[in-house]
């Protein structure tokens, strides 16, 4: 049985009148069992090229992708029947209605009538839009016309989703309803690909994370794998200066315009928080979190320049 | 593999035609205004001897126009409801997206259609086998126009070109080229740029099909259907159903 996913040495640049940008330099990793796997990193990080290659929207420059054992390149039509996709601020039909965009995408796909209307019922039903299936998508909010997305890419049967960041600015209520819906499918056997530079949401929903940074794949592991490459257990976070205090000594020390994070082991906490410099300022311990393995990797924080 | 490409220009027909027309049928006001109003003026200045003219060219004009602002809706399809994008990353073809999304915008066309029919039959009493040779006129250039609207959304980056260029091709297709008079009042010159226009061919046919004036139709019929297959060319080679010269 192949694995559900293997990019090795993918690279892509876009050329725009003479102008070369590469959006993917490096991306070589291997997602081996079926769940969800995200790829977390900041805008620009090469997430949407990778999704576009992957669903064959455009032709890598070198190395190749594989889902299934299938080639985005040389088995593209076999390739089409086997993935579904969300792209990235994709939006509904302002004049159907949620049940409209699934039953005509089904039957798009060849499905006929009952089938369709089945698979359309079974899929509202199970994302939890019953309510406002019927509602022109032109009167629903923000998420319910995203989940509408969801609802039509995972209405196929396939055996690869592709979630190009289904919850961009959606608010927290909604995007657990979209999390609640990816774990579904999630539970059921299906393979996920999802992009995002939300780290609970990818904490939340996925079996491997992989990060990514500047068209370059760092790293891939479960959370506890992605925390042991950091050799600490502890976060302190500095809100202000620390003058005449050396943090180094203690751990690793990334500074960004809010002040300090001190990457460090429990029993170093004691003695640092008995420190007079310290003692001034306002100070936040906690456990590592995927945050800071993401700084600890990448050197930045994904939050910065979000906006 | 019939069956399942009928489904899928049913269902495309459906959210561009069917389903909006049933939601805002004010939009039937946009598509037909246009050659109704010609109707009008024609039948204004010219009397009740030209209406004949005007509904021939209405005919013609309505299926150029719609298959022209066919470009709109492609092109919001594609940019802003990336709708073009999940469509490529299934077993859908671009030729049965086009063509059901073509067929849902005649849907808009439809009542226009009816009436001006309705009018050339009643003005020239021609025959079954005529009606369907008009038909099959307008249906070659439903065809063209519908890739040629293909090709342009593919090439196109930003919606605000869109209206500029959508505007500009239907009037170069549907007003410049002789619908609504006979290409022998325009100077030689242009004349020679009209017969470059696959409308100019249409309306020739049109007019000798109604007319019942068949000398001299076999090289229009030709042309434009050789026309239509370029254009086919033409359309595989240039378009940009993907993203991949992007």
């Amino acid at each position: 049985m192949s694995m559900p996913l293997e990019s090795k040495s993918l690279k892509k640049i876009y050329r725009n009148k003479g102008r070369k940008t590469v959006a993917i330099n490096d991306f070589t990793f291997y997602v081996k069992e079926k769940g969800v796997f995200s790829l977390l990193g900041r805008n620009g990080s090469g997430k949407t090229t990778f999704v576009k290659v992957s669903t064959t929207q455009l032709t890598p420059d070198e190395g190749y992708v594989r889902i299934f054992g299938k080639d985005v390149v040389g088995d593209e039509k076999e390739l089409r029947h086997m993935i579904s996709l969300v792209p990235q601020e994709s939006r509904p039909f302002p004049h159907m209605t949620p049940y409209e965009h699934v039953y005509l995408f089904q039957k798009m796909n060849g499905n006929n009538r009952e089938g369709s209307k089945d698979r359309a019922d079974t899929v509202i039903d199970l994302l939890g839009m019953k309510e406002f299936s019927k509602t022109e998508c032109v009167n629903l909010s923000g998420g319910q016309k995203q989940l509408t997305m969801v609802a039509m890419a995972l209405s196929l049967d396939v055996q690869m989703y592709f979630l190009d960041e289904p919850t961009i600015g959606l608010d927290i209520i909604t995007r657990k309803g979209v999390w609640n819906a990816i774990n579904r499918y999630k539970n059921a056997g299906k393979s996920i690909l999802l992009t995002t530079h939300y780290l609970d949401e990818a904490a939340f929903l996925s079996d491997e994370i992989g990060i990514v940074s500047y068209g370059n794949f760092i790293k891939q592991g479960n959370l506890d794998q992605l925390r042991s490459t950091l050799e600490y257990d502890t976060r302190i976070a500095i809100r202000g200066s620390h003058e005449g205090l050396d943090l180094e000594q203690f751990g690793k020390v990334h500074s960004d315009n809010k002040g300090s994070v001190l990457f460090t082991n429990q029993e170093n906490v004691e003695k640092i928080l008995s420190n007079s410099t310290i003692r001034k300022e306002r100070i936040e311990i906690g456990p590592i979190g995927l945050d800071d393995v993401f700084i600890s990797l990448v050197g930045e924080d994904i939050e910065v320049d979000e906006n | 593999m019939i069956r399942e490409i009928s489904r899928a220009i049913a269902s495309l027909t459906m959210i561009n035609g069917t389903i909006p027309l049933w939601r805002r049928p004010i939009s039937l006001i946009a598509v037909i205004s246009t050659p109704f109003s010609f109707l009008f003026f024609i039948y204004l200045f010219g009397g009740p001897s030209k209406i004949l003219l005007g509904a021939i060219g209405g005919v013609l004009f309505t299926i150029v126009n719609a298959s022209t602002m066919l470009q709109t809706d492609l092109l919001f399809y594609k940019l802003d409801l990336k709708f073009q994008q999940i469509v490529a990353s299934t077993p859908v073809n671009p030729l049965v997206y086009t063509f059901g999304l073509a067929t849902g915008n005649i849907v808009f066309t439809l009542p226009g259609l009816a009436i001006f029919m309705l009018i050339i039959v009643y003005e020239s009493h021609i025959g079954v086998l005529q009606i369907l040779s008009v038909i099959g006129t307008l249906m070659v250039t439903w065809v063209i126009f519908s890739l040629f609207s293909f090709l342009v959304s593919t090439r196109v980056r930003e919606m605000r070109d869109i209206w500029p260029i959508s505007v500009m091709f239907s009037i170069i297709f549907g007003v410049v080229p002789p619908i609504y008079y006979s290409i022998s009042v325009l100077p030689t010159t242009i004349q020679y740029v009209a017969y470059l226009v696959p409308t100019t061919w249409a309306a020739i046919l049109l007019k000798g099909i109604i007319t019942k004036n068949f000398t001299g139709m076999a090289i229009p019929a030709v042309v434009f259907v050789l026309e239509m297959m370029g254009i086919m060319v033409f359309t595989a080679k240039f378009s940009n159903w993907r993203l991949n010269r992007s």
